[in-house]
């Protein structure tokens, strides 16, 4: 049964410690996890729209990690820009809106209240629109 | 006649170890995500952030909002290996 179907998974994970060479510009990575993303997703759309516009389509013509990085530094500043101004300007609503997400299973339906102080802060200070593409 | 109460007292055992177990199970879904409550209908998506999560803050429910990962971010993502396979099951 299943104690006899061959496994070919290793017990051990593989860890790549060395660092990329030293020719590409060196980008400091997004530091924001999974909640505070999720809450400024819609405003990285927005305000990141040509940059990102621009690492898909170079994604489309060529998924080989080297052919866009380039496209993908820019996407990366552009998403730490945003991220800071976020925090300077917004810092309580965005707060308060991501950890809403992290207590209910990160849907954004449950977080509506919160949601909506964030969206009028960053419509006033930072003029972005949440925008649901297709509605 | 009243009823008889300790005839019920059976059942009310029953119900308080049913009581019992659910608690235990909640206090170990709530502690083992630090203090957070149990993600549920996780997919595929969800189940590589919170490793992404994982590989920058060091728990799998943990978040930060910093703009700038820690410089170790850049090199710390984990590979899952294979044996080799055997040459009869191509």
């Amino acid at each position: 049964m299943s104690t006899k179907t061959p496994s070919n998974l290793a017990s051990n994970a593989f860890v790549d410690s060395t660092p990329l060479p030293a020719d590409i510009p060196k980008v400091d990575e997004v530091g924001a996890t999974s909640a505070p993303l999720k809450s400024a997703s819609f405003f990285i759309g927005a305000y990141c729209k040509d940059y990102n516009d621009d690492f898909m389509l170079c994604k489309n013509e060529n998924n080989d990690p080297k052919h866009c990085l380039k496209e993908g530094r820019k996407v990366t500043r552009c998403a730490i820009d945003l991220i800071t101004k976020l925090r300077e300007n917004c810092g309580k609503e965005f707060e308060a809106h991501w950890q809403c997400l992290e207590n209910n299973n990160q849907e954004l339906y449950k977080c509506r209240q919160p949601e909506r102080g964030l969206n009028t802060c960053v419509f006033e200070k930072l003029g972005l629109k949440k925008n649901i593409p297709g509605a | 006649m009243p009823v008889p109460f300790e005839a019920l007292l059976p059942f009310g055992i029953i119900t308080g170890m049913f009581f019992a177990s659910a608690s235990g199970f909640q206090a170990v879904k709530y502690y083992s995500n630090d203090k957070k409550f149990h993600r549920y209908n996780l997919d595929k998506w969800e189940l590589q952030m919170m490793e992404r999560d994982r590989r920058l803050t060091g728990s799998l429910r943990g978040q930060s909002d910093n703009a700038v990962a820690p410089t170790e971010f850049a090199t710390n993502s984990v590979w899952y290996l294979e044996t080799p396979r055997d040459k009869g099951q191509y």
